[in-house]
């Protein structure tokens, strides 16, 4: 009886430890969220992905009620991203700018920006060690996947300011898959001056997008299966003026992630898999239909959605 | 006999080296012995050595001192050795002994967990700091080209053939990774106009990135 009375106080005692972990690393968590979205800075970063490497610019800051953010791509020729509160301006340099609405700029890391009551439905946050990061202390928050088949986080948050100096995206294997680095960070207490320009400047207004009903878009083919956590976006973009060849197409969602899945004529190609970074391109085919599944998925996961299309 | 005795009991008092036989003689001999002593005196008289640096109650004195010394026992190790053994083999009868020798098992394998949970981990962080692995990174760039262009064998033919029905397929990967991400860039728009207004069917111009 006694002996049951101790093994039950131990357990319990375990049990609040592990809460009280995790509750610790969701406070980390809401004061990295907190950080990047409210703070002025200008930061330098890298995206690690196999022995490919991109260098950004990140500028953020809050002007009265406006909050602007600018994303710089350094070494490719991509497009400047500009965000003013809702609106997000993909400033090309031989085409008119595209706009279009969001409360984050997609090319960031979207576990920095989403909901965070979404993403304890998706992970564990757990408060790992103390390192030294670039000069800096810097606090490791494991986010780890409840459910097989999802990426796990590892993030590298500077312990002065709450910034993340580095993230890890990490397969089921332990692999890391994807390293998103700070090489540079400095917060100031006024707007970057680079910003002010930008918050001043006229930019176009968003235009509307050509939703697709989806009864029309993919009324020959069904999917089948959904990975956990997952649904499908009713009404995705129309892509069809893009992509004539397309016979059908579905976007899922579990509020972190998407994942698209695209039906074309079958080219008899064998099954393939790709990975850009943490981005899995899978491809099957069978007599008839060729299936790609695109998103930050698992290959096998990926497989089950394309042998899901009906 | 005589002689003979005083022949080597004077060359040993002229420190001439003498035999066991003869020095066991000496010791039993109370006579010889006087006369050892008698020739250590003339030769001293000789010598012209006239008082002994010591005194003469000077073995008396030492053996006083050395009466006053504490006495020092010494302990083999071996003997140390033992004792605990027995110690320990008494011990181990006691039923206090299992338990303790139990702990200790159990502390050693908790230690062990410990260190080896941190040991497992330092490699985990020094495989992050290595290269990451590469399993096709680029769905596109990077096609190696055939090696030999002016080779016209059925063979390198039927390769080419394949090598452009890939590059063709690659290409149409990108198209679809473009799409994917246009998808996800204008996902909340979309959700959106949605909620807001139910389906918005203003045309948006082709734009691809």
């Amino acid at each position: 009886m006694r002996l049951t009375g101790f093994c039950g106080a131990i357990a319990l005692l375990v049990l609040s430890g592990f809460v009280r972990a995790e509750q610790a690393g969701w406070t980390l968590f809401e004061r990295v969220q907190y950080a990047v979205s409210h703070y002025n800075f200008d930061v330098s970063f890298v995206v690690i992905k196999g022995n490919q490497t991109d260098t950004y610019r990140w500028l953020h800051g809050q002007l009265q009620d406006t909050e602007i953010e600018h994303l710089v791509p350094l070494d490719t020729s991509g497009v400047d991203i500009l965000r003013r509160d809702n609106h997000i301006y993909y400033l090309l340099t031989d085409r008119p700018a595209f706009v279009t609405d969001g409360t984050s700029i997609k090319e960031l890391p979207a576990l920095l920006f989403e909901n965070k009551q979404r993403i304890a439905e998706l992970y564990d946050a757990v408060v790992g060690s103390n390192s030294t990061m670039s000069g800096r202390n810097a606090q490791l928050l494991r986010l780890t996947a409840l459910q097989a088949g999802r990426y796990s986080y590892w993030l590298w948050i500077d312990a002065e300011s709450g910034f993340p100096l580095r993230i890890d995206t990490i397969s089921e294997q332990q692999n890391p898959l994807e390293r998103w680095l700070v090489t540079h960070m400095q917060i100031t207490p006024e707007l970057p001056s680079n910003l002010q320009a930008l918050a001043e400047a006229e930019l176009p207004a968003a235009v509307p997008v050509t939703l697709s009903e989806q009864a029309s878009a993919n009324d020959a083919y069904q999917l089948s299966w959904l990975p956990s956590g997952y649904r499908v976006i009713p009404e995705p973009v129309d892509l069809r003026q893009q992509q004539p060849a397309l016979l059908g197409y579905w976007l899922l969602t579990d509020g972190l992630h998407q994942v698209s899945v695209f039906v074309q004529k079958s080219q008899s190609m064998p099954a393939q898999a790709y990975r850009d970074g943490a981005t899995t391109i899978y491809v099957q085919s069978n007599e008839q239909l060729e299936v790609t599944v695109i998103g930050p998925v698992s290959i096998e996961t990926a497989r089950q959605l394309a042998m899901a299309v009906r | 006999m005589s002689s003979e005795n005083q022949d080597w009991l004077s060359a040993a008092s002229d420190n001439q080296p003498i035999t066991s036989a003869q020095l066991d003689t000496l010791l039993q001999d109370a006579e010889l012995q006087g006369r050892l002593d008698r020739y250590q005196l003339i030769g001293a008289v000789l010598r012209r050595e006239k008082a002994s640096p010591l005194s003469g109650q000077f073995s008396g004195d030492f053996a006083a001192l050395l009466e006053q010394e504490p006495e020092y026992h010494l302990r083999t190790d071996r003997g140390l050795l033992q004792k605990v053994m027995q110690g320990v083999s008494q011990a181990a009868n006691g039923s206090w002994f299992k338990t303790v020798t139990q702990g200790t098992v159990a502390a050693g394998v908790a230690l062990i967990a410990v260190f080896g949970v941190q040991q497992f981990q330092q490699p985990l962080e020094q495989d992050m700091m290595s290269p990451l692995p590469v399993l096709q990174t680029r769905p596109v760039a990077g096609f190696a080209t055939p090696v030999s262009l002016s080779q016209t064998s059925v063979d390198s033919r039927f390769e080419q053939q394949q090598q452009q029905a890939m590059l063709e397929q690659q290409k149409r990967l990108q198209a679809l990774l473009n799409a994917h991400r246009q998808q996800v860039r204008v996902m909340e728009q979309a959700q959106q106009a949605e909620a807001n207004t139910g389906k918005t069917t203003t045309e948006q111009p082709e734009r691809g990135q």
